[in-house]
């Protein structure tokens, strides 16, 4: 007799728990018109940044190629002058791609970078139909300049940016 | 030369004790080279094993103890246990200025000696910026790599007080400076002064304010300017040609040969993928690989920024070409190898194949083996005689001219060898300080003449005449001899020379092509030879003839059969067909571009359209020697290889194997597929190369100074050769007859008389298309005497019109005043029609 | 022959003369003093002449007059005011007196005045610690000392030679 009680104590406890989640609202989202924020420290597609007045950060020095376990960085270098100057310093990345199916996020080319240039950011949505267009330029990865800032390269005043690694503060 | 193992120096063995190993070296070793023996790492900056200490950075701080010695006794003193008591010094020593001496004890290891050496780093980089993400040094870096090891892992630097200097400096076209990185080390100047006898950097101010300079005009214009990137221990002395193209561990190293000369430079190709050039492999650097017979660590400029020819850029053939109504235009292989192969069977003894000496042995065999089976010419592209000879007379096995020292003699004729093969320059420079005799004849002055013993001069069309004079000097007179050479041996230089020569125990003599056609060269070729059997300096390592030759692969070219044409212009003009195979003739000079255009069907193979391209029938591509394999014989004999660096352009064969193509449609069978196949038949046919195998050109021998390996602070960027040090060839073995033919009397002219002379930068194809090297190329030039300008009343660097042979030029006009008045300077490779000694007239 | 072997040419003569012919780089220094003589530094034509004459390159002539102190390869001041500001001297007070001089005649330390008569630099140790403030004067051929001074009497000696020149004119 217990053995029925307990039964049907059981069953009723199972379809408590199915008529309470059938009652709570849906957790899927209208995606992609509802986007879920991702976690602060999510890695996503790679952005190439610049300074305030719209140099780019990055110096062209391969670091992060070098700290890519997938491989999946090319750099090539140039060398920048006074009229054409895309970065402080005398190099900057005249090619700069990332293979976007070779990624894995690791972020380890963020670490590396000596100018904090490259940044993962949030952005998950890189769907590709070719494995061509999962080949991110440099053109795509930058960031645009700032409203205020000028577009490289620029012509800059000769002597102006004559160091590629910012000033360092002395550390306390 | 702080080289532990000197030649011709007796040595005595010194025992000592480093970091408790124990170790026995020659006498007059340093400490850091005795450590470096036994593989302990003793950091070093300034110290360079090539070059002598100095003792600036005091990097290499050890502890140096010696056995205490009773005055009394003068034996050893001893402890309880019977061992040695050792005194050290109160401070320690620079092991690179303390010579080893018996029962010292050095150490390395004691926290003394490691906070010696941390301190010592942390002042290096109280003003070395640290933009290493940039620098063309990170990765490969003596600085890094020991501050790594042995730095401190914390900053005491306060970067308030940071010295910022100039970090773009142009030392000249080839070198930019940057003097935050620079250290002071002292080695480019040194370099620049020791080695390369040509002291156009120094340093400026002291202390803190010390720095590299050049007063010279125009600056750091030094043929050997690039070896100084490669010693530098930071990232203070870049290339213009390198600057930025890689980082250096993304970079692939391939074992390669120089092409440019007769030395046979061993060099590293160093590749890499790029997006610039539409995702192809390209040679991004050309550096020196180690071979101490050959080239030790070092490369000339040419060698190192003149590769730009085998670049795979617009310029380059791809395909075949084949003249349809008067243009050339592309064609497949198949209709252009059949229509070669049709024109060369009906042209049948009338085929003239012309091979230029830039050719590997492969290439040149299967040509010659072609042109031989049709019944045609196999004629090489130069300009100098004495190949045969070499033969029989030149470096036998086991020479190395690293072995000439006292007692030896080297006798350098006809040749301005700093232009014409710098590497032999610097090391015959290098015997005469070791102390060999060495004997500089030359109608002009020339820079190896600072370390000659005796400088000879002559006129122009008396080398060979000088050479048998200088034999004459010691064998019983002969009145039949002409009068030229009566003169000369009269002369008391001649006379000391001649004795030298005969009284050497080793002596090699050079000679060169300065001034001499082709008629001139085998004349002074046969003197040179005469010189050597009749002072018995044949047969032995150390002793022989050899030719500098105007063309890398020049005596391969005569060692596969190939001879130079008499009379080119003849012998092209006539040809039913001419086949020329990477050779410019038209290019060189504007007779023989008549010439070709006589001939009746003509076929170039070459990797650009050249002068003479633009004027065949039929143009065939073919890979650089980037792209492909092959061997070299160098003017000492040594039979080396090259190997592939980068992928074929648009996959094209080596010229063996387009030659081979053809011969396959005539009906001669040659080997068409592998390199090492064709070589495999020279080593069977030829009879100086027989038994040679492709592995006995890749065995490595241990070399000192160790280079190249996990420790470039010791020697720097240079490549350890682990490809192969090359076989040298052994000499014939029958002791040619002395043959006494009367030196001919040059030919007189009326006006003034040019002779041809050879420029390291010339305008020839293979420099041209490296545009690094264009601010030093000069501009067709003619170099007048003193006296001839002052009578025709032309200022240096004046414009004047130049005719020689029919031809007229637009050139500068030098003017060197060692030259004899009457004689003009006329330059190869710079568009002059000038084959050898001829008539010039100069026109304002 | 250059420039400056034909202005001067037997005072050239005289100092190769002293030195053998393969050794012709030793006469470097008193070629300097002579090149220098004209204008108070060693133009780059004299720094070429110098070179072509005992034979080696500019840049190594242009190293000596680097590495030694009373050489110059810059028109400066007629009179060079060459303050020894080393630790003997600094405790005697050279410091306050090197930047008195300065500031009384409006330049900074390395500086030469608007009318190019004085420039006044620091250097290292002149041998008299005891007798400091003290200067040595270069001017294009002599050096002479001046010992126990004060701001005032460097100012009055600085008149003294503008009122000369001055004078002159």
């Amino acid at each position: 007799m217990a053995n029925v009680i307990g039964s049907i104590a059981a069953l009723m406890n199972g379809m408590w728990t199915v008529l309470k989640q059938g009652l709570e609202g849906p957790v899927t989202v209208q995606y992609p018109e509802v986007k879920r924020p991702v976690h602060r420290r999510f890695k996503g597609r790679h952005f190439l940044r610049r300074y305030e007045n719209g140099l780019e950060r990055c110096i062209g020095c391969s670091l992060c190629a070098a700290a890519c376990p997938a491989d999946a960085i090319f750099v090539e270098a140039s060398e920048n002058t006074d009229d054409k100057r895309y970065s402080p310093g005398e190099r900057y990345a005249s090619t700069y791609e990332i293979n976007m199916l070779r990624c894995i996020f690791c972020g380890y080319c963020e670490d590396a970078c000596p100018t904090q240039a490259i940044v993962l950011g949030d952005n998950y949505e890189m769907s590709f139909t070719d494995r061509s267009q999962a080949i991110y330029t440099r053109e795509m990865l930058l960031d645009p300049a700032a409203p205020d800032a000028r577009p490289t390269p620029q012509k800059v005043a000769p002597g102006s940016f004559d160091r590629s690694i910012p000033d360092m503060k002395d550390p306390d | 030369m702080t080289d532990a193992v000197k030649p011709n120096v007796e040595t005595t063995l010194v025992n000592l004790t480093i970091d408790n190993v124990p170790v026995s070296v020659p006498k007059g070793t340093l400490v850091v080279d005795a450590a470096k023996r036994i593989g302990i790492d003793i950091p070093v900056f300034c110290y360079h094993p090539k070059l002598e200490p100095v003792g600036m950075c005091r990097m290499c701080l050890v502890d140096i103890g010696l056995p205490a010695v009773n005055r009394e006794t003068g034996k050893v003193e001893t402890d309880k246990q019977g061992r040695p008591v050792i005194n050290f010094g109160r401070a320690l020593q620079t092991g690179c200025t303390v010579e080893v001496a018996e029962g010292m004890v050095v150490v390395g290891y004691t926290e003394k000696v490691q906070k010696a050496r941390q301190d010592v780093l942390e002042f290096l980089l109280t003003s070395h910026p640290l933009d290493c993400p940039i620098c063309d040094k990170g990765g490969e870096c003596p600085l890094q790599n020991l501050t790594m090891a042995h730095g401190r892992s914390d900053s005491r630097f306060i970067f308030d007080e940071k010295i910022k200097l100039a970090k773009h400096v142009p030392l000249g076209e080839m070198i930019f400076l940057d003097r935050e990185r620079c250290i002071q080390c002292a080695r480019c100047t040194r370099f620049q002064d020791e080695i390369a006898d040509d002291p156009v950097i120094g340093f400026e101010a002291r202390g803190r304010s010390l720095q590299i300079v050049t007063y010279s005009e125009p600056g750091f214009d030094s043929i050997w300017s690039g070896n100084t990137t490669d010693i530098c221990p930071v990232g203070a002395l870049t290339t213009t040609d390198f600057r930025f193209g890689a980082r250096p561990w993304e970079l692939q190293a391939s074992a390669s040969l120089c092409t440019h000369c007769p030395v046979g430079c061993n060099t590293t190709l160093n590749t890499r993928r790029e997006a610039k050039a539409g995702g192809e492999m390209v040679v991004k650097r050309v550096m020196p690989r180690q071979n101490e017979e050959v080239n030790e660590i070092w490369l000339c400029d040419k060698g190192r920024f003149a590769h730009h020819y085998a670049a795979k850029d617009d310029g380059r053939l791809t395909g075949p070409l084949v003249r349809r109504d008067g243009k050339l235009v592309a064609a497949t292989w198949e209709k252009a190898l059949a229509l070669v192969a049709e024109k060369f069977e009906g042209a049948g003894k009338g085929l003239v194949t012309l091979a230029g000496g830039k050719l590997t042995n492969e290439d040149l065999y299967n040509l010659a083996g072609l042109a031989k089976a049709r019944g045609g010419k196999a004629l090489l592209d130069s300009r100098m005689a004495g190949g045969d000879l070499t033969a029989q007379v030149g470096l036998s096995t086991g020479s190395n001219l690293a072995d000439l020292g006292k007692g030896d003699a080297a006798l350098v004729v006809a040749c301005d060898l700093e232009e014409e093969a710098p590497l032999w320059w610097l090391r015959v420079k290098q015997a005469a300080e070791r102390g060999a005799t060495v004997i500089v004849a030359n109608p002009r002055r020339t820079k190896l003449e600072r370390h000659a013993a005796f400088t000879l001069r002559y006129e122009y069309g008396h080398e060979a005449a000088l050479v048998t004079a200088l034999v004459g000097s010691f064998s019983p007179k002969r009145a039949d001899l002409p009068a030229a050479v009566q003169a000369l041996i009269r002369d008391k230089d001649v006379k000391d020379a001649g004795q030298a020569i005969a009284g050497a125990k080793d002596l090699i003599v050079f000679y060169g092509s300065e001034g001499t056609g082709l008629a001139e060269s085998a004349a002074l070729a046969r003197a040179c030879a005469n010189l050597l059997i009749g002072t018995g300096h044949i047969g032995r390592p150390n002793n022989g003839l050899v030719a500098v030759w105007d063309k890398a692969n020049a005596q391969g070219g005569w060692d596969m059969g190939l001879r130079p044409s008499a009379d080119l212009a003849a012998d092209l003009g006539a040809a039913k067909a001419a086949y020329i195979v990477a050779a410019d003739p038209a290019g060189d000079s504007p007779a023989l571009a008549e010439a070709v255009k006589a001939a009746g069907f003509v076929v170039v193979q070459d990797i650009r359209l050249s002068a003479t391209a633009e004027l065949a029938d039929v143009v065939l591509p073919a890979a650089a020697f980037t792209e492909r394999d092959g061997t070299f014989t160098s003017g000492e004999r040594r039979v080396q290889r090259l190997h592939p660096a980068v992928p074929a352009y648009a996959g094209l064969r080596g010229d063996f194997a387009v030659t081979a193509q053809i011969a396959a449609r005539l009906g001669v069978a040659q080997e068409k597929r592998l390199a090492t196949g064709v070589f495999n038949q020279i080593a069977a046919s030829v009879p100086a190369y027989a038994g040679l195998t492709s592995a006995a050109l890749s065995e490595v021998r241990e070399q000192w100074p160790v280079i190249g390996r996990g420790d470039v602070y010791y020697g720097g960027t240079t490549y350890d050769n682990k490809q192969g040090l090359g076989v040298q060839l052994p000499v014939s073995g029958d002791s040619p007859a002395l043959t006494f033919e009367q030196p001919a009397e040059p030919a007189k002219f009326k006006g003034l008389k040019a002779v041809p002379v050879t420029r390291l930068y010339d305008r020839g194809t293979t420099v041209t298309p490296s545009a690094v090297l264009h601010p030093r190329l000069p501009g067709a030039f003619i170099a007048l005497s003193v006296e001839d300008a002052d009578k025709m009343k032309i200022e240096p660097g004046q414009k004047v019109q130049a005719t020689l042979n029919g031809v007229t030029v637009e050139v500068e006009a030098h003017i060197d005043n060692s030259l004899a008045q009457g004689v003009v300077l006329a330059p190869r490779s710079f568009g002059l029609a000038i084959e050898g000694p001829c008539e010039i007239t100069v026109k304002k | 022959m250059n420039a400056l072997q034909t202005k001067y040419a037997k005072e050239v003569k005289a100092i190769l003369a002293k030195y053998p012919d393969d050794q012709k780089r030793s006469a470097v220094m008193p070629l300097l003093y002579v090149a220098q003589r004209e204008a108070g530094y060693v133009s780059r034509q004299h720094l070429a002449d110098i070179a072509e004459i005992i034979e080696v390159t500019p840049t190594e002539v242009a190293s000596i007059v680097g590495f030694y102190t009373l050489y110059h390869d810059q028109p400066e001041g007629k009179y060079r005011i060459q303050v020894c500001n080393d630790l003997p001297c600094a405790m005697r007070g050279a410091d306050a007196f090197l930047q008195g001089v300065c500031e009384n005649l409006g330049i900074e330390v390395g500086g030469t005045t608007d009318d190019g008569l004085v420039t006044v630099e620091a250097v290292m140790c002149l041998a008299a610690c005891d007798k400091a403030p003290m200067f040595q004067v270069q001017d294009y051929e002599n050096i002479t000392y001046y010992e126990e001074q004060t701001v005032d009497s460097t100012l009055k000696l600085v008149d003294k030679w503008r009122k000369a020149g001055a004078k002159k004119k």
